[in-house]
C-alpha cells in the first residue's frame, strides 16, 4: 500500500503551512506558500471526486435533454438534444469527461435560453429541471476548504 | 539593493532635483494585487545637507493583469478624493515612460501603521473595532455616492442615467465571451435575468469606486478606516452598484448575515443611506447585487485565462479562479433559481 495522492497533497499542505511559511523571510513569498498550500487542499479534494462529479453532471444534463428534446419544435436544436442524450461517457479520463462536460453545458445554456420564457408546461418543467440541476452542480463541485 | 530599487532611487532623483541624494532603504512587494504590481517602498534623501526618510507605495502595471484598468484613472481618483471626507493615500507622481522601470506606474504616499487584511478583523486589537470600522466603512462608501462626479468628469466618460446599468452588463458580458475557458450555464443564465429585468434608473450619476470592499481599504488598530485603496476600476455611473459589490456575500463568506465581516446589513443599508442621500430602491438593488456576482465571475473567468495562457503566472490569479468561482456561481443559483421560472417572470 503506498499513501493515495489526495492523502500526500493534504499533508504536503500541512507541512507548507506549520513547517515551512514560518521559515520564510521574505513576506511576499511566504504569502505564495501559503496560497500554494490552500490550492493543495482544493487539489486534494477534487482529485478524489474529479471523474464521479463530471460523470454526474454529464448524465444530468443529458436526462434533462431527453425529457425536453420531444417539445422542443426546432429541428435542428431538438436533434442535437437527441444526439447528446444519447451518449455515453466512455472514458474516465477527466479531460475526455471535460470535453463532454464543455459540449453539453453549451447545449445547455442553448436549451435554457429558450426554455425560461416560454409559458408552455414543458418548458417550466425543464427549466425548474435545469436550475435544480445546476445547484446541484454547485453542491458537488463546492470546496470545504476557505482560504480567503 | 534589487536593480528595480535602484531605478527607482534614480527616477526619484529625477523628480527631487533639489536632493543632493535619493537611496532606496528597502523595496519589498505586497502580496494580493493582481491589478498591479505593488511595492512598499522606504527612501531616504538628503536635501540642504538634512536627511529625511519618506515611506512610499510604488504600484507598477504588470505584464498582464486581473482587470484591464487604466492606471491614469486610478491616479485621478487619488487626486480628485485627497483631503476631502473620503481618505485616499496622498498621490505623488503618475509616470508613463518606460524607460524608468519598464512599464508605467505611480507613486503615492504610504500610509503607515494600518492593515487591509479582512482576516484581521477577528483578531485582537482589530476585532474590538468592528463595530467602528463597519460604520465607517458604510459611511465612506455614501461619501463617494455623494461626491460631485465634476472632479473626474473629463477624466471618465459619462453615461446617460439610463444607460448605466447596460454599459456596465456589456462589458462584464463581453469580458465572460472573451475569456471564458468553458461554457458558463449559471453566468449566462444570470445575464439573461439581468437583461430582462433591467433596474429603474439612478436620480443622479455618481463616482463608483467599482471595486469597495472589505480588503481595499485600510485600518489601523484604534479602529480609523485611513484610506480607500484600489480605484482602478473608478467610472461614473449608478452608485447603487458600488453598494451591491460592497455587500457581495463573497467578501465576509460564508458568513452571510455581515457583509464584508462588519456590521449587519440593514444598519449598513441605512447608514450608507444616510451618507450618500440616496434612498434605496429595492429593485434595484437587487438587480445590482446579481449583477455584482457577474460582475465577480467575469473577473474570475478572466483571472483563470490569464494563468492559463501564461500571461500571468502569479498564483493570486488561480486562488481567483478557482475559490471565488465556486462562491458567485452558488450565489446566483440561490438568488436566481426560485424565480428563475417562467412563473415568476412577472
Amino acid at each position: 500500500m503506498k499513501p493515495e495522492v489526495d492523502f500526500v497533497l493534504r499533508s504536503m499542505m500541512v507541512s507548507l503551512l506549520t513547517e515551512v511559511a514560518p521559515a520564510v523571510g521574505d513576506g511576499y513569498v511566504r504569502s505564495d506558500v501559503e496560497v500554494i498550500a490552500g490550492l493543495m487542499a482544493a487539489a486534494a479534494e477534487e482529485y478524489d471526486r474529479a471523474a464521479h462529479v463530471r460523470v454526474e453532471e454529464n448524465e444530468a444534463m443529458r436526462r434533462i435533454f431527453r425529457s425536453a428534446a420531444p417539445s422542443v419544435l426546432d429541428a435542428g436544436l431538438r436533434s442535437r438534444l437527441e444526439a447528446a442524450a444519447a451518449e455515453r461517457d466512455t472514458s474516465l479520463h477527466v479531460s475526455d469527461l471535460n470535453a463532454a462536460n464543455d459540449r453539453l453545458r453549451a447545449l445547455l445554456i442553448e436549451l435554457h435560453a429558450l426554455v425560461e420564457t416560454r409559458d408552455e408546461d414543458w418548458a417550466r418543467r425543464a427549466n425548474r429541471a435545469i436550475w435544480d440541476g445546476l445547484r446541484e452542480s454547485v453542491n458537488r463541485r463546492a470546496i470545504s476548504f476557505w482560504p480567503l | 539593493m534589487s536593480d528595480l530599487g535602484a531605478r527607482f532611487a534614480a527616477y526619484l532623483q529625477h523628480r527631487w532635483p533639489q536632493a543632493s541624494s535619493v537611496e532606496v532603504e528597502t523595496l519589498e512587494r505586497i502580496h494580493g494585487g493582481a491589478s498591479r504590481e505593488t511595492y512598499r517602498v522606504t527612501v531616504r534623501t538628503i536635501e540642504g545637507g538634512r536627511e529625511s526618510e519618506q515611506r512610499l507605495i510604488l504600484r507598477r502595471d504588470p505584464p498582464s493583469s486581473l482587470i484591464e484598468t487604466d492606471r491614469a484613472t486610478e491616479y485621478r481618483a487619488y487626486e480628485a478624493f485627497y483631503g476631502t471626507r473620503v481618505p485616499v493615500p496622498r498621490p505623488l507622481f503618475l509616470e508613463t515612460d518606460p524607460r524608468w522601470l519598464d512599464r508605467p506606474f505611480f507613486v503615492m504616499e504610504q500610509v503607515v501603521d494600518a492593515v487591509s487584511d479582512g482576516r484581521l478583523l477577528a483578531q485582537t486589537p482589530y476585532v474590538d473595532h468592528v463595530e467602528t470600522i463597519g460604520e465607517q466603512k458604510w459611511r465612506i462608501l455614501g461619501e463617494i455616492a455623494r461626491s460631485d462626479p465634476a472632479s473626474l468628469a473629463t477624466r471618465l466618460e459619462a453615461p446617460a442615467l439610463e444607460s448605466c446599468w447596460r454599459r456596465e452588463l456589456d462589458y462584464w458580458e463581453r469580458v465572460i465571451d472573451e475569456d471564458e475557458l468553458t461554457p458558463q450555464p449559471i453566468a449566462r443564465a444570470a445575464i439573461r435575468w439581468l437583461r430582462r429585468s433591467p433596474p429603474p434608473p439612478p436620480r443622479r450619476l455618481s463616482v463608483v469606486h467599482g471595486d469597495y470592499r472589505t480588503g481595499n481599504f485600510l485600518f489601523d488598530a484604534e479602529g480609523r478606516i485611513r484610506a480607500i485603496l484600489d480605484w482602478e476600476m473608478c467610472h461614473l455611473g449608478d452608485a447603487v452598484e458600488d453598494l451591491a459589490w460592497a455587500l457581495d456575500p463573497l467578501w465576509s463568506w460564508p458568513d452571510r448575515e455581515r457583509p464584508g465581516k462588519l456590521i449587519p446589513r440593514e444598519q449598513a443599508l441605512a447608514i450608507w443611506q444616510q451618507a450618500s442621500g440616496i434612498e434605496i430602491d429595492a429593485r434595484a438593488l437587487g438587480w445590482w447585487e446579481i449583477f455584482a456576482s457577474v460582475k465577480g465571475l467575469a473577473i474570475w473567468i478572466s483571472s483563470g485565462r490569464e494563468y492559463a495562457d501564461g500571461r500571468n503566472r502569479d498564483l493570486i490569479m488561480v486562488l481567483a479562479s478557482w475559490f471565488p468561482t465556486a462562491v458567485h456561481d452558488r450565489v446566483l443559483v440561490e438568488r436566481l433559481a426560485p424565480t428563475g421560472g417562467v412563473d415568476d417572470e412577472a
